[in-house]
Formats: structure tokens, C-alpha cells, sequence
């Protein structure tokens, strides 16, 4: 029984190990590292990248005045994420009928990792309310952080829009034409999808 | 030797795991090549200087709708 517990606490440390340097890697090397990940079976790695999601969950509950619990918006978050990676995976069957190269699990890896510039965003906006909370005024100083701030966001969306090609292009073999039809498909429910979660008050910015 | 061989092996089936992007017209397939050779290795050499110019370029475009969109998104964690 020891040995067990031991044996999940090495897993566990291994794989934030593992994590951290994946999130490095995407960073530096986002199409190599991408291509790891696909190929990736550890399931503690996914796990770790949850906890996280949570972690932020439960952060920005005490921060803002949420009316629901970080519990129910990430079962939220779940179910936004297994409904993205299940369309996606869906269509791909639907396009590539004969081919059997395409994977769930590979997709659900890498679209995990695809995850860390929304954390990142989600993060560094929950510190600055606190250092610098909005509304931002027509000053200088507030126009200068505002062009700072849209280039910050534009940046880490630019990244989230390479991690997340990286992953349908490697989890389910398809062209860039593929994809590119697959996500414009994927904007025509996913808009209206996220104004209703807007207007129910669970996300103002799609946590995807 | 055999090592060697196992992981060569492992390797090059890990690098061709997708075939080659065509899009069909010459042009546009070595242009997207070219394009994205910039953003496989540290893509944040582009990427900061290109949202820093996009971040001025709506600013100077739309004015000071870009203050009430910092706001908005301020908000929006």
C-alpha cells in the first residue's frame, strides 16, 4: 500500500516535470514539441493540466463577484472542451472516411496543452484587476496600456491559434485546408454558443 | 548499433506522422512554407513585434474604442 502511494507521488512529480518543460517547449518550439505531445500516453500530464484550470477557476471565484461556484464552471469548462475536441475529432472521421490515423486520445493531449496561452491570459488578467482594475481612461497612460494590453492579448491568441493547428494537424493527420474548413465551421456554433454563456453570465471571454 | 537503429527509426516515424501540406496552387504551397519555417522555432520573434503593430494599427483606426475594449476584456476573466 505504501509502495502504491509512493509509486502515485513519483508519477505525479514526473509528470509536472513533464509539464513544465512541454510548456517551456511550446514556447521555443511549438510545432517539434507539439508533435511529442500527440504522441504523448501519460495521463497524470492531463490531469496536472486540469488541476490548474481549476486552480484558476477557484481564484477567479474569489475575485469577482461570480454567482456560481469554481465547481460548476469548470463542469462548464468540461463540457466546452470534450464538446470542441469531440466535433473536432467527428468531423475529421466524417472527412477521412477510410482512414484510421486519426485519435481521440492524441487529440484530447494536445488540445490540453493547447490550453496554456488561455490560462496565461485568464491568469495574468485576473492579477492585473487587482494591480490595475478597469475601467481604463482616454489618458495617455491609459491609451499606452491599452495598446500594450491588445497586443498582449492578440499574441497569446496568436500562439493559442498555432498550439491549437498543431494539434487537429497532428492528433487527426489533416491539411491545412482541412483544418481551415473545420474551423469555420466550428465558429458557426462556437460564436453563438459563447454569447449564450455570456448571457447566462458563466464566461464573458470563451475559457477554450 | 541496434540502439541506434531503434531510435532513428522511432524518430523518422515520429517526424513524418503527416505528409507534407500541398495547396494545390505552387505559389501559395511555397509561400505558406516559407511562412511557416518563421513559426515552427520561436514564433514570439514574429508574433510580438506583429501584435505590438496590429495593437497601434487599431488604435489608430478606431481611436479611443480601443480604451473601452481594454475594459471590456479587463473584465472579461
Amino acid at each position: 500500500m505504501v509502495f502504491r502511494k509512493e509509486q502515485i507521488i513519483v508519477n505525479f512529480i514526473t509528470s509536472l516535470i513533464l509539464v513544465v518543460r512541454n510548456f517551456f517547449l511550446l514556447i521555443f518550439y511549438p510545432y517539434k514539441t507539439m508533435r511529442k505531445i500527440s504522441l504523448e500516453k501519460d495521463h497524470w500530464q492531463i490531469l496536472i493540466i486540469f488541476l490548474l484550470v481549476f486552480f484558476y477557476f477557484k481564484l477567479s471565484y474569489f475575485l469577482k463577484d461570480n454567482p456560481y461556484p469554481a465547481s460548476f464552471t469548470f463542469f462548464a469548462f468540461l463540457i466546452n472542451f470534450f464538446l470542441t475536441a469531440g466535433f473536432f475529432y467527428f468531423l475529421s472521421k466524417l472527412i477521412k472516411k477510410n482512414d484510421n490515423s486519426a485519435s481521440f486520445k492524441s487529440l484530447f493531449f494536445s488540445l490540453s496543452y493547447s490550453l496554456f496561452p488561455t490560462l496565461i491570459w485568464f491568469e495574468s488578467v485576473s492579477l492585473l484587476y487587482l494591480i490595475l482594475p478597469p475601467p481604463r481612461t482616454t489618458s495617455i497612460l491609459g491609451v499606452s496600456f491599452s495598446i500594450f494590453f491588445i497586443a498582449y492579448s492578440l499574441s497569446l491568441l496568436l500562439w493559442k491559434l498555432i498550439l491549437v493547428f498543431l494539434a487537429i494537424r497532428f492528433s487527426l493527420r489533416l491539411s491545412f485546408y482541412q483544418i481551415l474548413y473545420l474551423w469555420f465551421l466550428y465558429l458557426i456554433w462556437f460564436i453563438p454558443y459563447s454569447i449564450l454563456l455570456y448571457q447566462v453570465k458563466l464566461f464573458r471571454v470563451p475559457f477554450i | 548499433m541496434k540502439t541506434a537503429n531503434f531510435y532513428l527509426k522511432k524518430k523518422m516515424k515520429e517526424v513524418f506522422i503527416v505528409e507534407p501540406n500541398d495547396l494545390n496552387i505552387d505559389f501559395l504551397t511555397n509561400f505558406y512554407k516559407k511562412a511557416t519555417s518563421y513559426l515552427k522555432t520561436t514564433p514570439f520573434i514574429i508574433i510580438i513585434p506583429f501584435s505590438f503593430l496590429a495593437g497601434l494599427f487599431i488604435y489608430l483606426i478606431f481611436g479611443y474604442l480601443i480604451v473601452r475594449l481594454t475594459t471590456l476584456l479587463q473584465y472579461g476573466f
